[in-house]
């Protein structure tokens, strides 16, 4: 069995559920506020948190590093972790070589962690104290040092061979300009080229997370809420939470009935009780009951502008066509964040990203009118969570 | 000057940095990560030497090593003899010491950041090897500025080594009491040449162990950047 596989359990001293896998040569990133236990997470696998209570366990490559059911527990010694710090941890009386070559095993000469370095860009560095370097060159030491880690040989270069570790990364890109944090991007897309290991990236950074990671984990309060690519956890959030999480903006309640034969029909109202809403079109995925309280997300992506008044020239089945006034338009360059109440359900506001090319086209500003056309596929039903 | 005295004071004084070393090694690395509930005791009993007056400790040494106790007869029957000694005042001095050694290093091991042990964990080091390579060569300021104050105070020790040493030349007299000596004798002049000596290896020690502190400072701080 390659790759990594998480299932923990633990109550105090704070709860934990993780459960995610991450295959050799993926990029698995888990996101979730500050607190949420991310990090709790990435040192349990390195071995350096092991709550009292846990239940569960931790497999890399095969090989357990903890089974409470078994009765095993590596120690941090005994784990092939490599764990890039946030701020690095890096030895501040040693050379980055002897960083590095601290972390490398017997297989290791002087010359390999040299030559590791020098493919990190390090070379003329490699003599230096940490004091002596900068954020990003810091960091790279530091991604050199969690590398040895995972390779017990040096020669994973002219053989990419599956590795018996996990590369951890724990916010390693907090702290360095946003020119280095590109730099430091790319270098990270180029070493998934070549290393084939499990890499767990923990960031607050939703950005990062989607551009980086094959799959995010949504962390909150200890427990992982949902795993998937990101553009799919992103475009549907399994609920209302995560929805919140990962920072989508049109987040709305409403009801959901099935009283027509082809499509949903989604009764947008203000508050769960109140009968002024509007209806909106929706698939029907036969997941949800007739009548349930829900919440929804518009996807702003799939929803289109037109001038008011004007009728669309082709029918498109399902969608809904809504009327609404521009409150605010704040343009930021080539998009305009804008502020739309519709005429329908004043009460309520969508926020929308639209190119300031559009609205040069429509001619419309802040106070004018424009119509929404909205596909049923813009709408992520979701169940309100019952307690 | 008392070349007898000086000699007293400078073996009295090595020997006492170098037996507490360890020991004090030991226990500040200790109290500087151990999450027992009953460290500030520890701590509080570390410290008191620095408030007790020296006779209340010279005094209690009397009563536990002297002919009259249990511990002093058993001592003299295996034919150790503590009180007016060299090797008893070395006792002695190595208790009221304790704080001296003992603070400055645990400050030192307390200012190493907990991530660099857990980052030397996880690179392979077993927890003896961080201590060796990560832990010590990080703290050695404190060590020096440990062994520096240890100097210091020895030579300056004045109460518990009469109490305890009594005044016998060659053993137990040493240059701070050979010095009150000179001034019961109106022998100003050599008292003013081991006053001016002592003020000088005194001296000397504060200012090794300010400048080891802001070395162990420049080195927190670049830890931290």
């Amino acid at each position: 069995m390659q790759g990594l596989q998480v299932q923990l359990r633990s109550a105090n001293p704070i709860r934990l559920e993780a459960e995610f896998d991450c295959g050799a040569g993926e990029l698995v990133a888990l996101v979730g506020p500050s607190g949420s236990g991310k990090t709790s997470m990435l040192r349990a696998i390195a071995g350096l948190w092991t709550p009292a209570d846990v239940q569960g366990h931790i497999r890399v490559a095969g090989q357990a590093w903890l089974d409470t059911a078994a009765g095993v527990q590596l120690s941090p010694q005994q784990r092939r972790a490599g764990l890039v710090f946030q701020h690095y941890a890096l030895f501040p009386h040693m050379t980055a070589l002897a960083n590095v070559a601290l972390a490398a095993g017997p297989g290791w000469s002087g010359a390999d962690v040299q030559a590791l370095l020098a493919r990190l860009g390090l070379a003329p560095l490699s003599h230096r104290r940490p004091s002596q370097l900068s954020g990003g060159q810091q960091q790279r030491v530091a991604l050199a040092r969690a590398l040895v880690r995972v390779m017990p040989t040096p020669s994973w270069a002219s053989t990419p061979t599956h590795l018996p570790g996990v590369l951890l990364l724990d916010e390693p890109f907090s702290a360095v300009d946003a020119p280095t944090r590109q730099a430091l991007y790319r270098e990270l897309a180029a070493l998934r080229q070549k290393v084939s290991v499990p890499m767990l990236l923990v960031t607050h950074d939703l950005a990062e997370a989607r551009r980086l990671a094959d799959r995010v984990v949504i962390v909150d309060a200890g427990q992982t809420l949902q795993t998937g690519e990101p553009s799919r956890v992103f475009a549907s959030p399994r609920n209302a939470r995560v929805a919140e999480l990962v920072g989508i903006q049109n987040h709305f309640e409403g009801r959901f009935f099935k009283d027509h034969a082809k499509w949903g029909r989604l009764r947008w109202t203000d508050a769960a009780a109140s009968d002024t809403g509007l209806d909106l079109t929706v698939f029907d995925k036969n997941k949800i009951n007739d009548g349930t309280p829900v919440t929804w997300v518009l996807n702003g992506e799939q929803v289109d502008v037109m001038a008011d008044g004007e009728v669309p020239n082709d029918a498109r089945p399902g969608h809904t066509r809504l009327r609404c006034q521009l409150l605010e338009v704040l343009s930021l360059g080539e998009i305009s964040l804008c502020t739309l109440r519709p005429e329908a359900l004043p009460s309520q506001t969508i926020t929308l990203n639209l190119t300031s090319r559009l609205l040069r086209r429509l001619q419309v500003g802040s106070g004018d009118w424009v119509q929404l056309l909205i596909a049923p596929g813009a709408l992520h039903i979701m169940p309100v969570r019952t307690k | 000057m008392d070349w007898s005295a000086l000699h007293v004071s400078l073996t009295l004084a090595a020997l006492t940095t170098l037996a507490l070393l360890p020991v004090g090694l030991a226990l500040a690395r200790w109290l500087a990560v151990t999450a027992w509930a009953g460290r500030p005791v520890v701590e509080a009993l570390l410290l008191l030497p620095l408030l007790l007056p020296p006779t209340v400790i010279g005094f209690y040494f009397l009563v536990a090593f002297g002919q009259g106790s249990a511990v002093g007869a058993w001592l003299a029957a295996s034919g150790i003899r503590l009180v007016f000694t060299l090797e008893g005042l070395l006792l002695v001095s190595v208790l009221v010491n304790l704080p001296f050694m003992v603070q400055p290093i645990q400050r030192a091991f307390a200012a190493v950041p907990h991530s660099l042990r857990e980052a030397a964990w996880v690179s392979g080091l077993s927890t003896w090897q961080t201590f060796w390579r990560i832990e010590l060569p990080l703290a050695w300021p404190g060590l020096l500025a440990g062994m520096a104050l240890t100097v210091a105070h020895t030579l300056g020790e004045f109460g518990v080594v009469l109490m305890v040493g009594g005044n016998i030349e060659g053993e137990t007299r040493t240059l701070s009491v050979s010095l009150y000596d000179k001034v019961q004798g109106m022998d100003l002049q050599s008292a003013h040449v081991m006053a001016l000596a002592l003020v000088g290896v005194s001296l000397l020690a504060l200012t090794l162990v300010l400048a080891f502190d802001r070395v162990g400072q420049r080195g927190r701080a670049l830890q931290e950047r």
